[in-house]
């Protein structure tokens, strides 16, 4: 898939995590999070693996973590992807398991 | 608690806004230069403040009870998502020094720093892809000068022409600025031909990075007498960040006799480059005594005298001034 | 045997720390909003951040429902597609006016299971009722589907149709609560009571959770895990009901034991109402911690 414009979901409150996505030559992630050193390759792993699912190899993405489950970090980049693909209402079941 | 938009022309909210920004210690300038403002409610207590202008955030302010908290968060990233939802992703905004850290804990990244304050951004774009984006050139003496051109005159053109003779490489930076006569790109295009002939000239365009220091918002600083010395040095830190990458070691720019402004201006850039970038004043073109300015051409436009202009720019500023006189006229009359 | 649905505590679907904790305060039913506590621009990030929290967060033994946008709206669709996906157990649908508006929930629901090869029926259903119309229709849209688990009273909405407000005493609500509690026992299931929003106020809150206590709601809306110990504190059964229903238990076993069909107390017979009333306060007790497993009381 391929990244239309930018665009961002999640806020910065606690337990939160935002994500802004925009166009890029292969895969960037500039993370901020303050648990980056027990966290960091967990989080960008997690980034990394559903960027592979929806097929999106060029973007750039800012991720600025306020300790967010796995599952959170999964829902925000799924938001950002669907509106930066505007696919907001058209969920990819075979990605979504 | 709840965070909604509030009207300033609304008595009853600006009375509270007002409150609570004066409490925090802000001044209030221009309300002109307020896009949207938000606020968060307990109850039906206005706890705390943001709004922004295009892409700046400005005046946030939180009542001293709420600080510490969750607060500041929820406020920052209520603008971030509301100025997202109009497609702007790009942010800045200019604080206190002391803020630094709260902004930057948020993903906001410094682009400069001053004694009054510092500008941060956060987003998809940043002072280091703008950076890494302008052509790259090599040599021993390769300088800057950063110009509106509004439009481009013989008075730009005697500015580029000494510092290319004293330089390996000049690097043009055109100020972005929508307010001006001459739209951004067509300053660009004007600069670029009027100064073809000369092969050591590099035109760029200034970006969200090189803008007219007087659109710095300085509702935080308490001291009203220092606000320009803060926006001039800021700008100097600015650019001082973007020459020292391109290896920039010398500034040129015009004199300015009559502009205490500007005067201030150089001061804080000679002031702010030491040692790593010289400032070169270079004295201003005159014909026959009479200082060239594009003041003074926008003038001639608005009097539709095309004999006055000739005299002032080249033949490419000329041709397109001629070109396009309706329409500029018309700008001028819808109050540009 | 029916479980218990004290309390069901409303979780904006928009926010990961609230989702995070829903867990943790011992509600008997959770329920996700995708609805009113989330703003226009935010409704497809709820639905994935909900669609998310169901699939990975472990809940203990609440149930859980999600509250979905209406099917006149661009989400509703969307929103059942995706909380069948993710298993939730109930599907709320806000605002009904009218059986139609459950069967037509039904059948995106039954199209949602077959598109994911879920069992049919799976997903269960609730109604909010938030309108005269819908009051008035209660009964029937109570048994407007077997997939119905509970219908629940929204009377934020229901009183601005009504053109009146929220009042301490609760006349204003006392038709609609009647309504609903009335279809929801003719059709055998749940009623709910609705949220009661003045989160500091204890006394006023307790109040109306004894007055919907002794109509027979099943439970009440909470807003604040705050509420949920409160709302226990009123529904915990009280020593004598408790030792009664040990009682008609005690002589179900006794006949069972007999091989006898019919079940005597204390030269009674008891009928099925009875043993059902008595199962229900022994979960209850077991829930307010009154008894231990085995249906001891505690001593203090």
């Amino acid at each position: 898939m391929e990244i239309k414009h930018t665009a961002l979901a999640g806020t910065l409150e606690s337990s939160d995590v935002q994500i802004t996505l925009s166009e890029g030559k292969g895969i960037s992630i500039d993370l901020d999070s303050q648990v980056e050193k027990q966290f960091g390759k967990q989080i960008k792993k997690v980034v990394t693996d559903l960027l592979a699912k929806y097929e999106i190899s060029d973007v750039k993405v800012h991720v600025v973590d306020k300790g967010a489950l796995d599952c959170t970090i999964k829902a925000r980049l799924i938001a950002a992807i669907q509106r930066a693909t505007d696919t907001q209402n058209e969920q990819n079941w075979g990605v979504l398991e | 608690m709840d965070t909604i938009k509030i009207d300033l022309n609304d008595p009853y909210y600006y009375q509270q806004w007002q409150k609570l920004i004066e409490e925090e210690g802000l001044y209030i300038e221009n309300l002109d230069d307020i896009t949207e403002t938000i606020g968060i409610y307990d109850e039906d207590k206005l706890i705390a403040t943001g709004s922004y202008f295009n892409n700046v955030l400005k005046y946030l302010a939180i009542d001293p009870k709420y600080q510490g908290g969750n607060v500041f968060n929820k406020l920052v990233s209520y603008l971030i998502s509301d100025l997202a939802s109009q497609n702007i992703f790009h942010v800045f905004v200019f604080t206190k020094t002391q803020y630094q850290s709260s902004f930057e804990y948020l993903g906001f990244k410094m682009v400069a720093q001053s004694r009054f304050s510092t500008l941060l951004e956060t987003g998809d774009y940043s002072i280091d892809q703008y950076i890494s984006e302008l052509p790259k050139v090599s040599g021993n003496n390769i300088s800057a000068i950063v110009m509106n051109a509004n439009p481009f005159t013989l008075g730009h053109r005697y500015l580029v022409e000494e510092a290319s003779k004293k330089s390996d490489v000049v690097y043009v930076f055109v100020v972005s600025q929508n307010a001006s006569l001459f739209k951004t790109s067509e300053r660009i295009e004007l600069v670029k031909a009027g100064t073809k002939d000369l092969n050591n000239v590099v035109v760029v365009a200034g970006g969200d990075y090189m803008v007219s220091f007087v659109t710095f918002p300085s509702y935080f600083i308490k001291s009203r007498s220092d606000v320009v010395t803060y926006q001039t040095e800021l700008d100097a830190q600015v650019f001082k960040r973007i020459a020292e990458a391109l290896n920039i070691t010398k500034r040129f720019v015009g004199e300015e006799p009559y502009s205490p402004t500007t005067e201030i201006y150089n001061q804080s850039l000679k002031k702010i480059l030491i040692p790593e970038i010289v400032l070169e004043v270079l004295e201003r073109k005159a014909v026959g005594g009479d200082i060239i300015s594009a003041t003074k051409v926008r003038q001639a436009i608005s009097e539709d005298n095309l004999e006055v202009i000739r005299k002032y720019v080249p033949e490419t500023t000329f041709d397109f001034i001629k070109t396009n006189l309706k329409d500029l006229l018309r700008r001028i009359n819808n109050g540009n | 045997m029916e479980r218990l649905r004290r309390t069901m505590m409303f979780v904006p679907g928009n926010n990961p720390a609230m989702i995070k904790d829903a867990g943790i305060y011992g509600a008997d039913s959770i329920m996700f909003d995708l609805e009113d506590s989330v703003s226009l621009a935010e409704k497809d990030a709820a639905r994935m951040l909900v669609f998310e929290a169901l699939k990975n967060v472990d809940y203990g033994n609440s149930e859980l429902v999600v509250r979905i946008n209406g099917l006149d709206t661009d989400m509703g669709k969307a929103d059942i597609y995706a909380m069948v996906k993710a298993g939730v157990e109930v599907i709320r649908l806000p605002k009904t006016e009218t059986p139609d508006d459950v069967v037509e929930t039904e059948k995106v629901i039954a199209e949602a299971e077959k598109f994911f090869g879920i069992e049919n029926g799976r997903t269960h259903m609730m109604a909010a009722i938030e309108s005269a119309e819908g009051v008035l229709n209660a009964p029937a849209i109570a048994k407007a589907s077997d997939r119905l688990i509970g219908i629940a009273l929204g009377a934020e909405d229901y009183v601005t149709n009504m053109k009146t407000h929220r009042y301490p005493d609760g006349a204003e609500l006392s038709f609609a609560r009647n309504m609903i509690l009335h279809g929801a026992r003719a059709a055998g299931i749940a009623a709910f009571d609705t949220v009661y929003s003045d989160v500091d106020n204890t006394e006023g809150f307790n109040h109306e959770v004894e007055i919907i206590h002794e109509l027979g709601f099943d439970g009440k809306s909470v807003i604040n895990p705050r509420q949920i110990p409160l709302v226990n504190a009123i529904y915990a059964p009280s020593e004598k009901e408790i030792r009664n229903a040990k009682a008609v238990l005690n002589a179900i076993e006794e006949a069972h034991k007999k091989g006898s069909g019919v079940i005597s107390l204390h030269g009674k017979m008891v009928d099925k109402p009875v043993v059902a009333r008595a199962e229900r306060t022994m979960a209850l007790a077991k829930a307010s911690h009154l008894v231990d497993k085995e249906g001891n009381i505690y001593v203090e």
